[in-house]
């Protein structure tokens, strides 16, 4: 009788799985092309407006901390450390946003389009992980330490990111237009015009 | 074509003067239309076409702003500091206006990034708070006598 019990228990929790596997939505078709230019422009203003070396070496840089000590400490000082600690905050706020969008599109969408082996799915997955919580942990120590007291965790924060931007630029390379003009010679030898 | 030569050209004949990207910044600035966005200079829309000297400004208008948010702090505050002497203003009538209009928030080409424009706004906020401590260092009772254009 137990073994009846057990068994049946054990069907009932398959029949559930299967249910819950069977109402999983799948990803609509329709709105692919939004979410795909939305997480091409995530990329691209992660590639060209937040992660570019210079602008967080000049956010993040120690020289212009020791002039403005050097030259007026004091009310000037504290101006300067007030307003690079609001610009770090709003670079870490912005970088989470578009990973976030890029997460998304990688979650529903890309998976359809693209095909990615399961190790680079799970560094993907590990690497997005790793930086939501550089994200938030950066914005504790911004707010605690100041903008100059994170540096390590601002280089996690760049390299996961750099990482993530590599991937997701193969997920979307299909729609540079390099490969639009190489499509649009092809087709030209046989008379089709695009 | 055109456009890269009405560049170069405006490199060559007018932005030369301007060693300070910050100088360089209001001046292309200025050539710009308020209202259609568009820039325009006589001169260069004469030698090439208006479309070629619109492009050639707004071009060197995105490189000297770029310039502008690499650019360190000491060198903004000698950028500023070159450009007050060369718009020949006194010295309190210029902190007070920049600090109270903020003219360099309507200097910025379109198309750039909100956060490397505000960490240029920033930046040109602390260099004016270090120029005017300078300034009164250097002159105490050096006061303006003209009305001052912000309170």
């Amino acid at each position: 009788m137990i073994g009846l019990l057990l068994y049946l228990l054990v069907g009932f929790g398959l029949l559930v799985i299967l249910w819950v596997l069977a109402r999983r939505e799948s990803a609509p078709v329709e709105g692919c092309g939004r979410q795909f230019v939305e997480a091409r422009q995530a990329l691209r203003t992660l590639q060209l407006g937040l992660l570019p070396e210079n602008l967080i070496q000049r956010i993040f840089d120690r020289e212009d901390f020791r002039y403005v000590m050097a030259m007026s400490p004091g009310e000037i000082g504290e101006l300067f450390l007030q307003e690079r600690k609001r610009i770090s905050l709003m670079w870490v706020r912005r970088v989470r946003c578009e990973i976030r969008s890029l997460m998304q599109f990688h979650l529903n969408y890309s998976r359809l389009h693209a095909r990615l082996s399961l190790v680079t799915e799970i560094r993907l997955a590990l690497d997005f992980a790793l930086l939501l919580l550089a994200c938030r942990s950066l914005r504790i120590l911004l707010y605690m330490r100041g903008p100059y007291g994170a540096g390590v965790m601002v280089g996690v924060l760049t390299a996961a990111a750099g990482r993530v931007c590599a991937s997701s630029e193969k997920s979307l390379a299909f729609l540079n237009p390099p490969e639009l003009e190489s499509f649009r010679r092809d087709s030209a030898g046989d008379g089709a015009a695009i | 074509m055109d456009v890269l030569a009405a560049a170069d050209d405006l490199r060559r004949r007018t932005l030369v003067e301007m060693t300070q990207p910050l100088e360089r910044l209001i001046y292309l600035a200025s050539t710009r239309d308020y209202n259609t966005g568009l820039y325009y200079h006589h001169g260069l829309a004469l030698r090439f076409s208006e479309e070629a000297a619109c492009e050639a400004l707004a071009d060197c208008h995105r490189e000297a702003f770029e310039e502008l948010v690499g650019a360190s702090l000491e060198e903004l505050v000698r950028g500023l500091e070159a450009y007050l002497e060369s718009t020949r203003v006194a010295p309190n009538d210029f902190i007070v206006a920049w600090k109270g209009l903020e003219p360099y928030r309507v200097a910025i080409p379109v198309g750039i990034d909100s956060l490397s424009s505000e960490l240029v706004f920033s930046n040109l906020k602390v260099a004016l708070a270090i120029l005017e401590a300078r300034l009164m260092a250097r002159t105490k009772p050096g006061a303006s006598r003209h009305p001052s254009p912000v309170q």
